[in-house]
């Protein structure tokens, strides 16, 4: 276990350095926020592909395929078809109408106070229910891992989070996230090849054996998500509530232009797409040749998986190789963990910061200076934060918050966005009947589902995106209609167009 | 400033055309993905047997489906650079120089 920590120190070092170097070339607010919107497609490809692969999909995903066949391959692909919605409707109007968070674009379109506060509320609310869990996260699987417990473990973690987003802001933080996916990258190029060179080159294998190991039902859908309709929900969270994510979405906002931020899209759809693919094999080798029985004893979650098929591969437990391969792998796992954290504490701090203190506060009368302080300090009282309530939730049932972050940016975030890019008579009273209701509806069928009941659930879906987000949806457009037309906004709406649609503002 | 006038009605009729030939190409091309995608989530929550249905040796319908899903998100992406770069970023560029005034050579 030693061998995990020497590497995972040698990350640490690097991203460090990368973030000394990045310290000094963040000036100005554009520099902290968007790393000056110069980074080319493929350094934001990259980046995206480190910023959407959590600790979830690096170990989630093989664990769950391995333990529950289908589902899992179910759950892997989702994540690559959400970049479809984000391609075709997000990315290129959000580079295209904001600078440096959601709150701008909302702000953009409806010019009122009140909805701007609704998309900080939906933005800090997503973030911290994403990042509690994966402060949560790192600790267990650091203590894992490495050894030390899980108090250190997470202040390890959320220090070095606060460091490169204090210090190098948004230049550090796509870096540490390059750095991770391409590590991410290489683990998983080399587990490939070597499960490839097991199988004698022919995948079908793999299949075959885990059909022979398991009987046919494993590799039926239906073992992980019982009720169908959470088969369902899934898939509605993952295609919708990518874009309504917060902390992904602001990665549009560090390129020049609108076809860049599309170049990049493609580019993570292919390097996370693979990724993602690549978990199916990894999680049917790992039922063979590791076995459940191991992966179990290991971690009930199957959190281990990947970890342990790298042992196998590199030549088992008390080989050179087998901890080489084990220990490299768990190192990424938590580069992992430090690339998304970075990212939600830096759109949490552009939402305190931006949208809250100097435009909501201080009405926009705050010189650029002044405001990278702020947005500075931001940032270390919620890496404080997030500490502390990473300790809290020791023990607690964190599973819960990841759905729910992904169900709320779905319900509560997406149909605002949405229906602000493009319904003309969408209103300040549809931003906050959309808002409220989704993030409502998300909370409440989310606390008493089975997630957080298990048996005296009283309602049956672990993810209840199937009748939140429809929900918000209904919310937005009653709260649109109720409430008085506004001519100027209709309007307006023509110039926010234009803006939408060719990134120039009319002046 | 008259001239900036017109240059600005020509950008939003610039601007129109553009949104209609997005909603030419994207409106197909969401409805493919979200039905492939959402209709497969449909399949694995109520038609089981016919997920389980072999394909080639142990692969069934359910993972061939999965592995074409894959295939679709890769080409709608290829396909959408495409047409981008052809059809929409023209106009939009002729959009863009139409808002900031300088109109366009004709």
């Amino acid at each position: 276990m030693n061998l995990t920590l020497g590497i995972f120190v040698i990350i640490l070092l690097i991203t460090l350095g990368i973030t000394y170097w990045a310290a000094r070339r963040t000036r100005t607010t554009s520099d902290f926020y968007a790393a000056d919107s110069q980074l080319t497609a493929a350094q934001n490809g990259f980046a995206l592909a480190g910023d959407w692969c959590s600790a979830a999909a690096f170990l989630g995903f093989t664990g769950l395929t391995a333990l529950y066949g289908m589902d899992g391959a179910l759950y892997a692909l989702g994540p690559l078809v959400a970049f479809c919605t984000v391609l075709f409707m997000i990315a290129e109007p959000m580079r295209n109408t904001g600078k440096y968070t959601l709150g701008d674009v909302i702000r953009g379109r409806m010019q009122t106070r009140t909805s701007l506060l609704a998309a900080i509320v939906g933005t800090v609310v997503v973030n911290f229910a994403y990042l509690m869990p994966q402060m949560a996260g790192a600790g267990v699987l650091v203590r894992l891992l490495t050894g030390i417990s899980y108090d250190w473990a997470v202040i390890l973690v959320g220090v070095s989070m606060i460091v490169y987003v204090a210090f190098g802001g948004m230049l550090a933080t796509t870096w540490v996230q390059i750095v991770k996916a391409a590590l991410m990258l290489t683990a998983g190029a080399i587990i490939l090849m070597m499960i490839l060179s097991l199988v004698h080159f022919n995948p079908l294998t793999l299949f075959a054996d885990a059909e022979q190991k398991y009987t046919a039902k494993y590799l039926l859908p239906g073992n992980y998500l019982k009720n169908p309709f959470d088969q369902i929900s899934l898939g509605l969270g993952y295609t919708l509530g990518l874009a309504g994510l917060p902390h992904v979405m602001t990665r549009f906002y560090t390129v020049p232009d609108a076809k860049t931020a599309r170049r990049s899209v493609v580019w993570v759809m292919f390097l996370a797409g693979a990724f993602f693919a690549g978990t199916t094999a990894f999680g049917l080798a790992a039922a063979n040749y590791v076995g459940q029985d191991v992966i179990r004893a290991a971690d009930q979650g199957g959190n281990l998986t990947l970890p342990l098929l790298a042992q196998y591969l590199g030549g088992g437990k008390d080989s050179l190789g087998g901890n080489l391969m084990l220990g490299f792998v768990a190192a990424v796992a938590v580069a992992t963990i430090l690339a998304v954290v970075s990212a939600l504490t830096l759109s949490t701090s552009g939402a305190i910061a931006h949208d809250f203190y100097v435009n909501w506060v201080k009405r926009g009368h705050v010189d650029g200076k002044h405001e990278v302080w702020i947005a500075r300090i931001a940032a270390v009282v919620i890496g404080v934060l997030a500490i502390a309530l990473g300790i809290l939730a020791q023990g607690v049932n964190v599973a819960v918050l990841v759905i729910l972050a992904i169900c709320i940016a779905a319900s509560a975030n997406f149909p605002v966005l949405i229906l602000s890019l493009f319904w003309r008579r969408f209103n300040t009273g549809g931003v906050v009947g959309g808002m409220t209701v989704g993030l409502i509806s998300s909370v409440v069928l989310a606390m008493i589902g089975p997630a957080m009941r298990g048996a005296d659930a009283l309602w049956p879906l672990v993810n209840p995106t199937v009748v939140s987000l429809p929900l918000g949806f209904l919310g937005a457009v009653l709260g649109t209609l109720i409430s008085r037309r506004d001519a100027d906004n209709e309007k307006r709406f023509d110039e926010f167009l234009l803006q939408v649609h060719t990134g120039v503002a009319p002046g | 400033m008259a001239r900036n006038r017109t240059s600005l009605k020509d950008a939003h009729a610039s601007v129109k055309e553009l949104i209609a030939e997005k909603v030419q190409y994207l409106v197909p091309m969401t409805i493919i993905f979200i039905v492939c995608y959402i209709g497969l989530t449909v399949f694995a929550g109520f038609a089981k047997d016919l997920m389980g249905m072999r394909i080639v040796g142990s692969v069934n319908l359910g993972f061939a489906l999965i592995a074409l899903n894959y295939l679709l998100s890769w080409v709608l992406a290829i396909v959408y650079g495409r047409i981008a770069a052809g059809k929409f970023d023209p106009l939009a560029a002729r959009a863009a120089m139409e808002i900031s005034g300088r109109g366009i050579l004709r």
